[in-house]
């Protein structure tokens, strides 16, 4: 999805990890193509050693189409999560897909139901806001992003390290979903999805009624209206719009959803009912919303009843099967409509009569004639330019990274967000990478000794003032704790070596090396008021622990040669004292 | 190309050179040029381009500075290249000194949209097409742009960094080819210019102290060693050799991987392989590598054909090894003598174990994937070391699960680093299943069970180890002695045989649909090996099978998910196939229930599999002559013989034509394509010498067609109840079948994938798309 909105497939390294984030595919294409070339994932080795998991955010195909795929035929075998929804629901889409992929191609180098299943298998469902453990250092978290039923995001975090993953989200919530949200988490990287990057979307209320007006105005005048669907997701939103438009309107016209879908479709959303929104939550108990009274199930025979009717057919895009089979029979009649509530790739009939082609070669040279009215109206819920800057405000990430979106869009949302959240904006292309450096911050024990001893000088801790904290830092079994040299010593079992500087200092003194001594001595005794200054038994002289003694030069009598030693911890005050001497001693009595 | 094309080509050439169209899907880009391969391969570029000078104008247009999408721009390189790969037409195109304004310095190189990947990737693409022959080389040379292509070696983008590789070794292979064939000498002057360049730039790059550019020159040499295999590539060798043994001497070592690849690449080449010193080379980095990265290699070298024996040893060593520690680890003798022997105690494998958990992990999980990949195979080695490997896996299951208590040190932490690691029990849980094709002692066997149904009882194993250890628990029942309840086996062994298949069961009844479909596929299986009755009491031998069968079907009928009903039908298929007990004790009734319960289903996949199970039951009650496929239709006269009259009796009794003539007219596509081909094969052998002829016209033919009209127009109607043979033949007789196989044949979306149609849409979608394109479901 990289400057594109194609398929979505993102390998992001962090601290050492590897995940892949969606395993999309290409609905535009009919070959390899479709897939994402995962031969650039690793060179060598086995995949299944080179990442440590997959996460898939959402059941749309361009976000999990490749996975069986992936994990059957090119042989990845590691653990893959998403949320309970999207694990049921996702393989129904599939199926749909490879139905309609079968049916064109046959069965060559397409995954098979068996495939699905076992791929299905080695789903590691995950609920919202559970923090899971991958492994003993990355964890993963999902949040809410409306969208679809079960889409999420997720946040994926090694040590202080994390990077948030969108998915494909909606800010503002519709009649079955409710709005994204995520924690102030901070991530040091947010990969957001920018499809709607410089819209601010119109208003949702006024494309529905628009919607509803030309469903209205067709089933009035006896018209029949054909909305080609994906078996689950949008539809149902489509269906509760249609389902109270009737209840309020009184109307009597069917309407009429694939066979085999409506019961599926109702059967997931009661269960993941808390999925959906707060209304439809509550509501719940006395009325199921996803129970429709006006909607039925739909048999083809019912295609050439007459009077007017509204049809919920699969697949959406009106490649094959029945809905393309219903197209057909009434495109030839100016009173009803097919109303597209998605995008379309080439190669369908879908695109086709969208970009308003109305004489469509059939099979056997045959040509249709589309006098039907042909609408495009799109329901799909992704954040508008507005939403994705409210969610990089609410995460505060150190850099954003655009996808799914195109490049012309991305680049002015790029400015947008660089302008008002003062972070880095990356926009790779397919196949790019962006490395980003992060300064992790290594937690660390403090000993209780040590802690006692800074606290013992007195001053308070204070959270605005950082504290510079001398200690021995212990690395052990990967966990790092800061001791007091003494209890390292202990814990080591090691000996202290005493580092000490050293320096010699010339003098003029034609003097006995003890009477020099005693000469330093006095000097610094004046000097040095509130240190303790010794003269030694033999003759040197100390200082905390800086030792001097004086020495006759080998070659030059009238010299003596002081040497002044010191430890690490007087560093200060031995330098002080190494200058004073340089300066020379005051003059002696004679 | 199509005349109608033909007309739309030069709309089309002006929407793309006009930058104030955008192309509404950039898939339209990438089937054109499709398109333009595919009739560039058939035929003659420059014919194509003198009929259509639309398509000269419009890369004329590309070199005019403008404001040209990045995507378009792309596409005129990718395209320019397919057209310069036949020599004609590249020289006309050189005419007009296009090819250096688009590849060379004056071209995009230096231009802003450089900045785009797309574009680097539709130069080197279009390269990469372009290089083809020798006037193209010579180009190559001339205009600088192998330059450009060693620079792009290091693209941020992985498909223009890649593609670049590619491209060299292309090159170095195309200039090495005609006059130079043969044995060139080791010295420089006397190869040709282009490969003088690329091997000066290998060299280069393989003495660098930069290891991604040392990267890059080992992936194309493993290119070209991989894909060519000329003599020329042993000069080669011997001149580049000696830099990558030098690479050995270096700490650490450089681009450990690609040096792995591009060695075995050398070792796997017919005219390399008698190297000696390749052998040595091999070796020295056998020892070289630390243990993680000598894995690959080992397997590699595992795989060669011809590979000294001494070399093989090692390597197997080198996979052996961390195993071997494991056991040491565990305080067990490392097996017999001379299999696991004198690879016990290596000390950098030790500590690559013990230095964290995540490497500890690694290293095993690789290790294990790596001999489960080379047990199936012939040239694995032998003898094969069954038994400590066994062990091997027992004990890192136990290191795993905390049942192990090894007294030694390196145990005890190698324990407390695997506790509760689900990655390297799912590797292990694999490679045991693996093991299962061989037996081993029978106290390692009483181990391995043991050891499974620890995990399948523990309630602490997560969902993934389930499920793999309920895998390897399958795999070692259905390879394990066929007699279970054998007093001979210990206890142990029959309790395994008795709970597992009770677990199996259970799982019949799983929530999960995924989970039930494995349950049936396992009990099926199972049941075939004889091991399903185990818990059936004495008195009534076989009591449990039956219920197995009433259980089936009745998954069959009611369970509301696809994936647990199609496993149904392929354990059906498969015991009608195997001649299971069940089956066999009435298979007209058996075939006639699930045909029944098919017929009514939604899903494709049932239906199809339903007429799966026909095709047995027909191949069965027919006779099949010889080897002959049921699905050729026209088997050699020979070899045919009427059936009797009882045979289409049964196929009538089983109502097998109702389900198939249904069947012919199903709204998916595969379910009817394969009822025709049953239908043709059933005419082929009971109405051979006849062709279509018009049916008798009795009561009952009418009634049968009436009823296929209904069909086809996608009415459902009454059963057709009973039928007669003879009504059926004629029907057959009467049907155009093989019409309906060739319509069915032909892709739903053959019409929409025309070219015509893919032009058709660029050219509709302009200015129209343009809101609805970002729009993604």
């Amino acid at each position: 999805a990289g400057q594109d909105v194609g398929r979505s497939c993102i390998l992001v390294s962090i601290a050492g990890k590897n995940v892949m984030l969606d395993c999309g595919m290409h609905m535009g294409f009919n070959d390899d193509r479709r897939f994402p070339d995962f031969s650039y994932i690793t060179r060598n080795g086995r995949l299944t050693d080179f990442l440590d998991c997959v996460i898939i955010s959402h059941f749309h195909l361009d976000h999990c189409g490749a996975l069986p795929y992936f994990s059957e035929m090119v042989g990845y075998d590691g653990p893959i999560y998403m949320t309970h929804p999207t694990q049921a629901i996702c393989p129904i889409l599939l199926e749909d897909y490879r139905k309609i992929a079968v049916d064109k191609k046959g069965e060559a180098n397409f995954f098979t139901s068996q495939m699905i299943k076992d791929c299905m298998k080695k789903v590691v469902a995950v609920r919202l806001h559970q923090t899971v453990q991958v492994d003993d250092e990355l964890e993963i978290k999902a949040y809410y992003a409306g969208h679809v039923l079960g889409a999420a995001m997720f946040q994926i975090k090694v040590g202080s390290e994390s990077v948030v993953y969108t998915g494909d989200y909606n800010m503002t919530p519709d009649r079955h979903l409710g709005a994204a949200w995520i924690d102030k988490c901070r991530p040091n990287l947010l990969i957001t999805e920018s499809t709607y990057a410089t819209t601010i979307r119109d208003s949702k209320r006024c494309r529905e009624r628009d919607f509803l007006k030309k469903v209205h105005e067709t089933v009035e005048r006896g018209g029949k209206v054909l909305i080609p669907v994906f078996a689950l997701g949008r539809a149902q939103e489509l269906c509760i719009l249609l389902e109270t438009f009737w209840e309020r309107m009184n109307l009597k016209a069917p309407i009429y959803f694939s066979t085999g879908l409506t019961e599926k479709a109702n059967h997931y959303y009661k269960l993941f009912i808390t999925w959906t929104n707060q209304k439809i939550r509550k509501t719940f108990v006395q009325r199921n919303m996803f129970e429709f009274k006006h909607i039925k199930a739909f048999d083809r025979a019912f295609a050439d009843n007459p009077g007017p009717m509204v049809v919920f057919a699969t697949p959406g895009m009106l490649h094959a099967g029945q809905s393309l089979q219903i197209f057909r029979k009434w495109a030839g009649n100016e009173k009803n409509m097919v109303i597209m509530p998605g995008y379309c790739v080439q190669g369908t009939v879908g695109h086709k009569i969208l970009s308003g082609q109305r004489k469509l070669e059939m099979e056997g040279r045959q040509v249709l004639e589309v006098k039907m009215q042909v609408e495009y109206m799109s329901f799909s819920a992704h954040a508008d330019a507005k939403g994705i800057m409210q969610l990089v405000g609410q995460a505060e990430p150190e850099s954003v990274l655009l996808v799914h979106g195109e490049a012309k869009k991305m680049e002015f949302l790029k400015q947008k967000i660089e302008q008002e959240f003062r972070v880095n904006c990356y926009m790779p292309a397919n196949g790019e990478t962006v490395t980003l450096p992060t300064s992790p911050s290594i937690p660390v024990g403090i000993s209780l000794g040590l802690l006692k001893r800074e606290m013992a000088q007195g001053l308070l801790p204070d959270i605005r003032k950082p504290r510079l904290l001398h200690g021995t830092l212990i690395v052990k079994d990967s966990s790092f704790r800061l001791v007091s040299s003494e209890q390292a010593l202990k814990e080591l079992g090691l000996a202290e070596h005493q580092l000490r500087f050293t320096c010699r200092v010339q003098l003029h003194d034609s003097r006995k090396e003890q009477e020099t001594a005693a000469r330093v001595y006095s000097h610094l005794k004046s000097i040095l008021k509130d240190h303790c200054v010794q003269h030694l038994p033999d003759g040197s002289v100390t200082v905390e622990s800086i030792l001097v003694q004086a020495a006759a030069h080998s070659e030059d009598p009238g010299t003596k040669v002081l040497l002044v030693s010191w430890t690490y911890q007087d560093e200060e005050l031995g330098s002080y004292l190494t200058a004073l001497l340089k300066k020379g001693l005051p003059q002696a009595p004679s | 190309m199509d005349p109608e094309c033909s007309r739309l080509l030069p709309a089309l050439c002006t929407v793309l050179a006009d930058p104030r169209q955008p192309v509404a899907d950039d898939t339209c880009l990438e089937k054109l040029l499709d398109w333009f391969k595919t009739i560039s391969e058939a035929g003659s570029s420059l014919l194509l381009l003198q009929e259509n000078p639309c398509l000269v104008e419009l890369l004329f247009q590309v070199l005019r500075p403008q404001d040209l999408s990045a995507r378009v721009l792309s596409f005129s390189l990718r395209l320019a290249g397919i057209f310069a790969a036949q020599e004609d037409c590249f020289q006309y195109l050189q005419q007009g000194e296009l090819l250096p304004g688009l590849f060379g310095e004056a071209g995009p190189v230096g231009q802003a949209a450089w900045t785009a990947p797309t574009v680097r990737s539709g130069w080197i693409q279009g390269l990469r097409s372009l290089v083809q022959h020798p006037s193209a080389l010579h180009f190559l040379a001339d205009c600088g742009a192998l330059d450009t292509v060693f620079s792009l070696q290091g693209d941020s983008s992985l498909f223009v960094a890649s593609a670049a590789g590619q491209l060299l070794a292309h090159i170095l292979g195309l200039s090495m080819r005609g006059p130079a064939e043969g044995l060139p000498s080791l010295q420089a002057p006397d190869w040709p210019a282009c490969a003088q360049k690329i091997v000066g730039h290998l060299e280069e790059s393989l003495r660098s102290t930069a290891p991604p550019q040392v990267t890059q020159a080992l992936n194309v040499l493993t290119t070209t060693f991989g894909h060519c295999h000329s003599p020329w590539t042993r000069v080669l060798w011997e001149r580049l050799g000696p830099l990558v043994a030098c690479l050995l001497e270096e700490d650490p070592l450089p681009a450990a991987h690609s040096l792995v690849d591009l060695l075995l690449s050398v070792a796997r080449s017919p005219v390399l392989s008698s190297d000696c010193g390749l052998w040595e080379t091999l070796a020295q980095t056998l020892r070289h590598l630390s243990p993680t990265q000598a894995g690959p290699l080992a397997l590699g070298i595992l795989k060669l054909q011809d590979c000294p024996q001494a070399l093989r040893a090692q390597a197997f060593g080198v996979l052996l090894q961390p195993l071997a520690c494991v056991l040491k680890a565990a305080d067990q003798a490392p097996g017999p003598p001379g299999l696991l022997e004198g690879i016990t105690g290596d000390s950098v494998t030790v500590d690559t174990l013990l230095s964290s958990k995540s490497a500890c992990a690694g290293l095993l999980c690789r290790t294990l994937a790596h001999l489960e990949l080379l047990q199936p195979l012939p040239q694995r080695p032998s003898p094969w070391p069954q038994a400590p490997l066994l062990g091997a896996a027992v004990t890192i299951l136990r290191f795993c699960n905390g049942s192990a208590a090894p007294a030694s040190d390196v145990g005890g932490r190698l324990c407390a680093l695997l506790a509760g690691c689900v990655r390297v029990q799912r590797a292990a849980l694999d490679f045991l299943g693996t093991l299962s094709q061989e037996t081993g002692p029978q106290e390692l066997v009483t181990q391995v069970f043991s050891v499974l149904l620890e995990h399948l009882r523990s309630p602490d194993s997560s969902a993934t180890v389930l499920k793999k250890a309920f895998q390897a628990t399958l795999r070692w029942l259905l390879s394990s002695p066929k007699t279970p309840g054998c007093c001979d086996l210990d206890p142990h062994t029959q309790l395994f045989l008795r709970e597992v298949p009770e677990l199996a069961e259970q799982l019949l009844r799983d929530p999960e649909s995924y989970v039930r479909a494995s349950a049936v596929t396992a009990m099926g299986q199972l049941s075939s090996q004889g091991l399903h009755a185990t818990a059936a009491s004495p008195e009534h031998p076989g009591g449990q099978q039956k219920s197995l069968l009433v259980e089936l079907l009745r998954i069959l009928s009611e369970d509301s998910e696809g994936f647990p009903r199609r496993a149904v039908m392929q354990v059906f298929t498969q015991w009608l196939r195997d001649g299971h007990a069940d089956v066999t004790e009435d298979t007209e009734r058996f075939v006639a229930r699930v045909l029944q319960a098919a017929s009514r289903d939604l899903d494709w996949e049932v239906r199809a599999q339903g007429l799966e199970l026909a095709l047995v039951f027909l191949a069965q009650t027919l006779g099949q002559p010889g080897s002959h496929c049921p699905y050729a239709v026209a088997p050699p006269q020979a070899t045919l013989r009427s059936p009797p009259a009882q045979a289409l009796q049964a196929l009538c009794r089983v109502r097998l034509f109702e389900f198939a003539f249904r069947a012919l007219f199903d709204c998916d596509r595969p379910v009817a394509q394969k009822s025709c081909d049953l239908l043709l094969f059933l005419r082929a052998r009971t109405v051979p010498h006849s062709g279509p002829q018009e049916a008798g016209g009795s009561p009952d033919v009418v009634s049968v067609e009436a009823a296929l009209q209904r069909w086809r127009a996608g009415e459902q109607g009454p059963p057709l109840g009973d039928l007669e043979p003879e009504t059926v033949l004629a029907v057959l007789r009467s049907m155009d079948l093989e019409g309906l196989r060739g319509a069915l044949a032909e892709s739903s979306d053959h019409v929409e994938e025309s070219p015509q149609s893919l032009l058709q849409d660029v050219l509709a979608a302009v200015g129209v798309l343009g809101e609805n394109q970002a729009d993604c479901y």
